[in-house]
């Protein structure tokens, strides 16, 4: 009975440490001195950190993503809020199909999503100039993480609250802002910045549809690699590293990390 | 009570009339999906029956010339039998060590449960471009794992540019898919059930093996699904890893649309890997189901 205890310990530490060795290795090599990516590292600097943010493409690309991912995180995180709040409090006959509606973009390989937007926006005469298309695209796989954080939160929710609010007089709209809002602001903020990160980090959907003077940071990172290999690539990727673990400490704050992440596959 | 229930009468009929305006709550998620996602699809599907011209992106001619080419080429398959093979492999890797995983956090509580799920979701959260670029440093001439291989056997092992680095790559992207779906499925194991079987004297191993892992099949249903459609469709670990040596279907397909611009071919090769791999979907779903089947009779 202990030694088997044990022998899982055991087994689960070094399944954990195959995770995450390979994210602190990048950003030990983000702080390595030295001029080469190499093992172990030679002193600490944060030359590499000014190097890659003294590189235009890499500021420009990081500018660009961040300016998309703040107009995908607004529109859905509005859509998916209201999404959510009819497939789970009013929808009845329709509520399976809504959702596998709402959740499909996840289900399809999102290659084959890029390519079809890609033809579409072309075949329509609207092209990929600019933010448009990425913003669409992004969009449509944001969308589904604000709605299935924002179930999680509404499922567990007081009705008798709102009910009480409506019968002292208040309006749906007064209700919603002053009772419905407030106790599921949590899961909203949380959707919001899942649907953040997906937008930052996408990348088989951007591949597709970014165009010349308009790339993600990520497309930028990957271009970068098939080409050089330098210690300013791990300072940009720190950045992304960074950014997910913030995500993470915030969500679990917020709502609790168990809330979202077992509810997801439901 | 009978006073408070008059006074507020069942919900449903007045709040039936007053919110009968709630389904536009829907409307623009429903219109989005329709516009940019139904459509563009429906559209690939046109697209891949169109003539593709010499001279140009398409003509609206109606053809079979595309699919005949994507089927018939044997090159086609091969790379579409490489695809199959790695994601399934992944699938299987993943569930591996994604098991134990799962067991694992499902057992702690407390501060402990939220910094292990932490760990797991964090990764899950990064780019993949920098999860590849994690194993290029590390897998690459002079990364730790050649130097600890130089170490041992005094020979430098060539990893970058192998479908072995491609799978290390692909498990390790993918194991906290797996793991937190497991999680899931085992967190709603009652723990009266493990309490009862362990009562009637069943050892730990067979109380896992005839009620534990019966009972978290759905989640390793969902994990498998899931790990699956993203393995078999990846594109940046494959190209990062196998250094366009470890050929797949996505990267055949991008390669036909972006460098030989030609998006009707593209699209028949879209179709045939997406019919390809919904096929596969099924019979894995069948297999699940017949397996839960099993367990419950």
């Amino acid at each position: 009975m202990r030694r088997r205890g044990v022998l899982l310990s055991v087994v689960v530490t070094l399944i954990y440490l195959f995770l995450l060795v390979p994210i602190v290795i990048v950003v030990l090599a983000a702080l390595n001195a030295g001029n080469y990516l190499a093992f172990p590292p030679q002193g600490i600097s944060l030359r590499w950190f000014i190097k890659a943010a003294e590189t235009g493409p890499f500021l420009r690309s990081f500018v660009f993503s961040l300016k998309l991912a703040g107009w995908v995180t607004a529109l859905s995180t509005v859509l998916g809020t209201m999404a959510a709040l009819y497939i789970v409090r009013h929808s009845r006959r329709f509520r399976t199909v809504l959702r596998l509606a709402i959740v499909a973009p996840l289900q399809f390989p999102a290659i084959l999503t890029g390519i079809a937007l890609l033809i579409f926006f072309f075949a329509t005469g609207l092209g990929t100039r600019g933010m448009r298309a990425l913003f669409i695209g992004h969009t449509l796989l944001a969308l589904p993480y604000v709605f299935l954080t924002v179930s999680a939160v509404l499922v567990g929710f007081d009705r008798s609250l709102e009910e009480a609010a409506q019968s002292l007089g208040a309006g749906p709209l007064t209700t919603f802002r002053r009772v419905t809002f407030p106790l599921i602001k949590g899961g909203v903020i949380s959707g919001a910045l899942f649907a953040f990160i997906t937008s930052f980090d996408q990348f088989p959907i951007s591949l597709l549809l970014v165009s010349v003077g308009n790339t993600t940071l990520p497309i930028q990172l990957f271009d970068y690699l098939r080409f050089s290999f330098d210690p300013a690539a791990a300072a940009v990727s720190t950045v992304s590293v960074l950014m997910s673990v913030a995500i993470v400490l915030l969500v679990d704050r917020l709502v609790g990390l168990q809330a979202v992440s077992w509810s997801g596959q439901g | 009570m009978a006073g408070i229930d008059a006074a507020f009468p069942a919900r449903p009929a007045a709040a039936r009339g007053r919110f009968s305006w709630l389904w536009t709550l829907i409307v623009p998620s429903m219109l989005l999906l329709v516009v940019f996602f139904l459509v563009p699809y429906l559209n690939m599907v046109r697209m891949s029956f169109l003539l593709k011209p010499a001279d140009g992106p398409y003509l609206p001619q109606f053809t079979l010339n595309n699919y005949a080419k994507a089927v018939l080429d044997p090159f086609h398959w091969r790379v579409l039998f490489r695809t199959f093979w790695m994601a399934g492999l992944t699938t299987v890797l993943t569930l591996i060590f994604g098991y134990p995983l799962a067991y694992h956090l499902t057992a702690a509580s407390g501060r402990r449960k939220r910094w292990l799920l932490m760990l797991i979701i964090a990764p899950l959260l990064m780019s993949v471009v920098v999860r590849g670029f994690a194993w290029l440093i590390l897998l690459g001439r002079v990364g730790l794992v050649n130097q600890v291989a130089h170490w041992l056997t005094g020979r430098e092992l060539v990893l970058i540019g192998t479908p072995t680095a491609v799978m290390i790559g692909l498990v390790h992207v993918f194991i906290p898919f797996m793991a937190l779906s497991i999680a899931g499925a085992l967190s709603n194991i009652s723990p009266d059930v493990i309490q009862a079987a362990r009562s009637l004297s069943a050892s730990p191993w067979r109380t896992f093996w005839r009620i534990v892992w019966p009972l978290s099949l759905p989640g390793v249903q969902a994990g498998g699904l899931l790990v699956f459609i993203l393995a078999v469709s990846s594109y940046v670990i494959p190209i990062l890893l196998g250094n366009s040596n470890v050929l797949v279907m996505p990267m055949l397909i991008v390669q036909t649309l972006l460098d030989a611009f030609n998006w009707p071919l593209g699209s028949a090769l879209s179709m045939v890997f997406f019919g390809l791999t919904a096929a596969t979907v099924a019979v894995f779903l069948r297999m699940m189901g017949r397996a839960m089947g099993w367990t419950r009779a």
